[in-house]
């Protein structure tokens, strides 16, 4: 009865460890302004052990769409919740995301907010809401990246999450509707799968980890609610402070808000 | 103290006035530049021009939001934010995208 105890806490703990949002697109910097393609999925990054339905409720009988979309560009917000699509995304297995095209005009940082609607996870219980930040730069211009939006739940970055070499580090400060989260849980995880913007799928594999510490790496922030992660490869990484959010229920369930943020880090040839 | 200053000068030149620039196809047959420097600071009022074949073909300030949008060349071009001696930046025709 103990064992049965332990793997289940074991696999309830495995699927929900190393969930996030991602909002994907080619290229965090570009080098002059153009029309872009973002992705928003959810999955696990590292091992693309499922996709979710994203919005979808208890029981399954409903998916919401995504309670906010929109950019912040030279302080200015813009709504972008009309421009998204749905999709059925094939990762492991197929589940509803959502693709948006955005014309990346200006020079300058151009922050993106997805906040999905809560999802109930089947297995676990509870509804997971993973509020995401990402960051597209025109042309080196610094303007927005530092930015502190006071979101339920935040990641605010304290190096740039683009423009970072293979190697060096991020940093960022995890807050909840603007205070800090002393000690917050952080799982890092590289995106471990080439995505297929176009086709809607992920493609090939593109490291192998030896052992499960490696595929969901997990840090603690220090009193502040600030860490630094030294970034050891190329790719996009995702930062998900889980369950900081101050919002703990949602239709009468256990919800977990996390905080999201993605960085690219890129190889110096 | 006259060394201070020189020094700080230096440092201010170095960092703060590295031009960069970024031009989009609007689609609509026009073209916008936008011109600025790495530090974030404006670039309103500095020289921009536009050359074809050797020749300059449009000279203009950069507006108060550091923009520009002017017709598209039927031919090739390059288009220039020139912030002074060496600190010029070119961007081809074939390299702005829609």
């Amino acid at each position: 009865m103990r064992f049965r105890n332990t793997v289940l806490i074991a696999l309830l703990s495995s699927s929900l460890m190393g969930q996030s949002q991602v909002m994907y697109t080619p290229n965090m910097t570009l080098n002059g302004g153009q029309s872009i393609d973002l992705l928003h999925v959810q999955m696990h990054p590292y091992t693309n052990l499922k996709t979710y339905d994203m919005g979808i409720q208890h029981k399954g009988d409903k998916k919401l769409e995504p309670e906010a979309f929109y950019v912040i560009h030279k302080t200015i917000k813009t709504d972008l919740k009309k421009t998204l699509h749905p999709i059925v995304f094939k990762g492991k297995n197929e589940a509803l995301a959502y693709t948006s095209n955005y014309k990346a005009k200006q020079m300058g940082d151009h922050l993106f907010v997805m906040k999905p609607a809560p999802s109930f996870s089947e297995i676990e219980g509870v509804y997971l809401q993973m509020i995401t930040k990402m960051i597209v730069n025109v042309a080196g211009k610094p303007t927005d990246w530092d930015k502190e939006l006071g979101l339920e739940a935040e990641i605010i970055p304290l190096s740039k999450p683009y423009g970072i070499w293979a190697g060096s580090s991020f940093s960022g400060m995890v807050k909840a509707s603007g205070i800090p989260v002393p000690y917050a849980l952080i799982e890092v995880e590289l995106l471990n799968y080439e995505i297929d913007i176009k086709n809607h799928k992920t493609g090939k594999m593109l490291t192998n980890a030896p052992h499960q510490s490696f595929k969901v790496i997990e840090i603690k922030a220090n009193e502040k609610g600030e860490f630094t992660f030294h970034i050891p490869r190329k790719g996009w990484w995702s930062f998900n402070a889980k369950g900081v959010g101050h919002s703990k229920k949602y239709n009468d369930r256990e919800l977990s808000q996390d905080a999201v943020i993605w960085v690219e880090a890129k190889e110096n040839k | 103290m006259k060394k201070f200053c020189i020094v700080t000068l230096l440092s201010i030149g170095a960092y703060a006035h590295t031009p960069i620039m970024s031009c989009i196809d609007e689609g609509d047959g026009t073209i916008t530049c936008e011109g600025g420097f790495s530090d974030g600071s404006s670039a309103g009022g500095v020289t921009f021009k536009v050359e074809q074949k050797g020749q300059i073909i449009l000279k203009e300030r950069l507006n108060s939001q550091s923009e520009i949008n002017f017709k598209k060349p039927n031919e090739p071009f390059i288009a220039i934010f020139d912030a002074g001696p060496q600190h010029e930046v070119y961007i081809k025709s074939q390299d702005i995208k829609e």
